[in-house]
C-alpha cells in the first residue's frame, strides 16, 4: 500500500494507473469494461405465477393488479422503444415469465441481451437465448413449506441441468441457512452453475425469513466456503458475501442509484431505468429492481449488481479494494450475460465496503 | 501532467483521453465537438464518465468529487472544471 510521503498520516490513495499497472488487474479492468455499455430496465411479463412464495415481491403493493398486456405487438413496439432510448439489457421477471413464452420470444428478438428470473417448473424454450435465473429457496421441504411446491428443486434441475443459459440463485433467508450445503451438493452434481441471494423483506414483512445480525453472519461464512469447495460452479465472491451480509443494508453501504432512491436525472440509472409493470406502465416514484422491497433491508443480487458496481470511484483507494470491485463486476456479469465467463477471483481476503472502511 | 493547461489545451487533452479511453474511432481531437453534450449525444453513461474522471485525476493531479460527474456533461464544462482545480490548487 502506496504510503503518505510527507509523514505519518498513514496510507494515501494510489492513482489509478498504478491501480493498472498489475498485469492481473489491467486484463480484468479490460475484461469487463467492455460491457459498460449495458443499459438495463425491467419488466413485469404477466400478473399470474404457478406457485406462490411466502414474501414474494410480485405479490405486494400496487403491481400485483396491473392489468396483464399479452399482446406480442404491443410487447414488441414497447421493446423497440426501449431501445431507440438507450436500453441495451433487460430483465424479465413477475410474476412467472415462464407463463408467457411468445412475450419472451419477442423480446429477444428485439434485444438479444437480458436475463429471465423464474421459479424453474415451466422450462423456457432454447430459443430463448437469455440468462435465465432459477430461485432456489431451500431444499424440497422447505419449498413445499414456503412455496407450496412439491419436489421444486428436482423439477428445476431436471428442466435446466447443462442448459448455459441457467444459473441458479439459492435465496438465503433466515431459515433455510444450513439447507444449502445438500442443494447446492445436488446443483453441483447436475453441473448447475449456482449463485446467491440474501433475502430482502418487502415493505412491511417481519416473518420468519427475514434476517438478523446473527444470520447474516452465518450466511456469509457459509456462501465464502461453498464459493471455496465449488470455484468452477460458483457464481460468486468473497466481497459479493461482505456487501451483501453486511449489518448494513446496500442501501446504507453504497447509496442506491436505482430511482426510487434517487431523485437525479441527470445520468446512470437515476436517468435511464424504468420499470414496468405488467401492463406496460411503469412509476419513476418506485422505479427499482426489486419493487416493495424494504429499502432498509435490501441485500438483493439484483440491486447490487447495479449498485455495487456503479461505486467504481470508491473502490479506487487501495488495491485489495479495486480487485474486489473487479471480483464484483466480474461475478456481476458472468451471471447476468450470456457467454460471459467468470475468471479466477483476485481478491480472497473480505474487505470492507467503502462507506463503513472508515467507521 | 500535459504540458498545455490553458483552457484551449486541456480541451484538446480532454478530448484526446475521451476518444483514447472509449476507443472513438469517428472523431479526432481537432474535429471533436468541445459543446457536444456527452451523455446525450455521445451515449456515454456513468461507468464512462467515473473512468474518464480518474484518468483525468491522475494526469492532472486533482481530485474529481464523484457528486460532480453529472456536471461533466461536456469537453467544455470537463475543461472549465479541471482548470478551476488547478487554479484552486495553485
Amino acid at each position: 500500500m502506496t504510503t503518505d510521503p510527507k509523514g505519518s498520516f498513514g496510507p494515501i490513495k494510489p492513482k489509478f494507473c498504478e491501480l493498472l499497472a498489475h498485469p492481473e488487474v489491467k486484463a480484468r479492468w479490460e475484461k469487463v469494461r467492455k460491457y459498460f455499455f449495458l443499459r438495463e430496465s425491467t419488466y413485469d411479463m404477466s400478473n399470474r405465477c404457478n406457485i406462490r412464495c411466502d414474501g414474494c415481491y410480485y405479490f405486494e403493493g400496487e403491481k400485483q393488479f396491473a392489468r396483464e398486456i399479452d399482446d406480442v405487438d404491443a410487447w414488441r413496439r414497447l421493446m423497440r422503444a426501449e431501445k431507440a432510448r438507450g436500453i441495451t439489457y433487460v430483465v424479465l421477471a413477475g410474476a412467472e415469465p415462464s407463463l408467457v413464452p411468445q412475450l419472451l420470444k419477442v423480446c429477444y428478438e428485439e434485444m438479444p441481451l437480458g436475463s429471465i428470473a423464474t421459479n424453474g417448473f415451466k422450462k423456457i424454450p432454447e430459443s430463448v437465448g437469455y440468462k435465465i435465473h432459477i430461485s432456489v429457496w431451500g431444499n424440497d421441504e422447505t419449498s413445499l413449506r414456503i412455496r407450496k411446491a412439491k419436489n421444486l428443486l428436482k423439477e428445476q434441475i431436471k428442466n435446466y441441468k447443462n442448459d448455459p443459459r441457467a444459473v441458479f440463485v439459492y435465496t438465503f433467508t433466515r431459515e433455510n441457512i444450513d439447507e444449502v450445503n445438500e442443494v447446492a451438493e445436488q446443483l453441483v452434481t447436475h453441473g448447475c452453475k449456482l449463485t446467491f441471494n440474501v433475502f430482502s423483506s418487502p415493505v412491511g414483512y417481519a416473518g420468519p425469513l427475514r434476517h438478523d445480525d446473527e444470520s447474516l453472519q452465518r450466511t456469509k461464512q457459509r456462501m465464502i466456503a461453498l464459493l471455496n469447495q465449488y470455484p468452477q460452479q460458483t457464481l460468486f465472491s468473497v466481497y459479493n458475501a461482505v456487501a451483501h451480509t453486511h449489518q448494513k443494508g446496500l442501501h446504507d453501504l453504497y447509496k442506491c442509484s436505482y430511482p426510487r432512491q434517487n431523485p437525479s436525472q441527470d445520468i446512470g440509472l437515476g436517468r435511464s431505468f424504468r420499470q414496468y409493470r405488467a401492463d406496460l406502465n411503469w412509476d419513476r416514484a418506485v422505479a427499482c429492481c426489486v419493487p416493495d422491497t424494504d429499502c432498509g433491508d435490501c441485500r438483493h443480487y439484483a440491486a447490487g449488481s447495479a449498485v455495487v458496481t456503479a461505486r467504481l470511484y470508491g473502490h479506487v483507494n487501495n488495491l485489495a479494494s479495486f480487485k474486489s470491485w473487479l471480483d464484483y463486476v466480474d461475478t456481476y456479469l458472468a451471471v447476468w450475460v450470456m457467454g460471459y465467463e467468470k475468471g479466477e477471483n483476485l481478491c480472497n481476503e473480505p474487505i470492507k465496503p467503502p462507506r463503513v472502511a472508515g467507521d | 501532467m500535459p504540458e498545455n493547461l490553458d483552457t484551449k489545451g486541456i480541451v484538446r487533452h480532454v478530448a484526446e483521453v475521451i476518444i483514447g479511453e472509449l476507443k472513438l474511432e469517428d472523431v479526432t481531437p481537432d474535429t471533436f465537438n468541445p459543446e457536444m453534450d456527452l451523455v446525450d449525444e455521445l451515449g456515454i453513461d456513468s461507468m464512462d464518465l467515473a473512468t474518464l474522471a480518474l484518468v483525468l485525476q491522475d494526469e492532472y493531479k486533482i481530485v474529481i468529487d464523484e457528486d460532480d460527474y453529472p456536471k461533466l456533461k461536456t469537453i467544455r464544462l470537463i475543461a472549465d472544471y479541471v482548470k478551476e482545480k488547478l487554479v484552486a490548487k495553485g
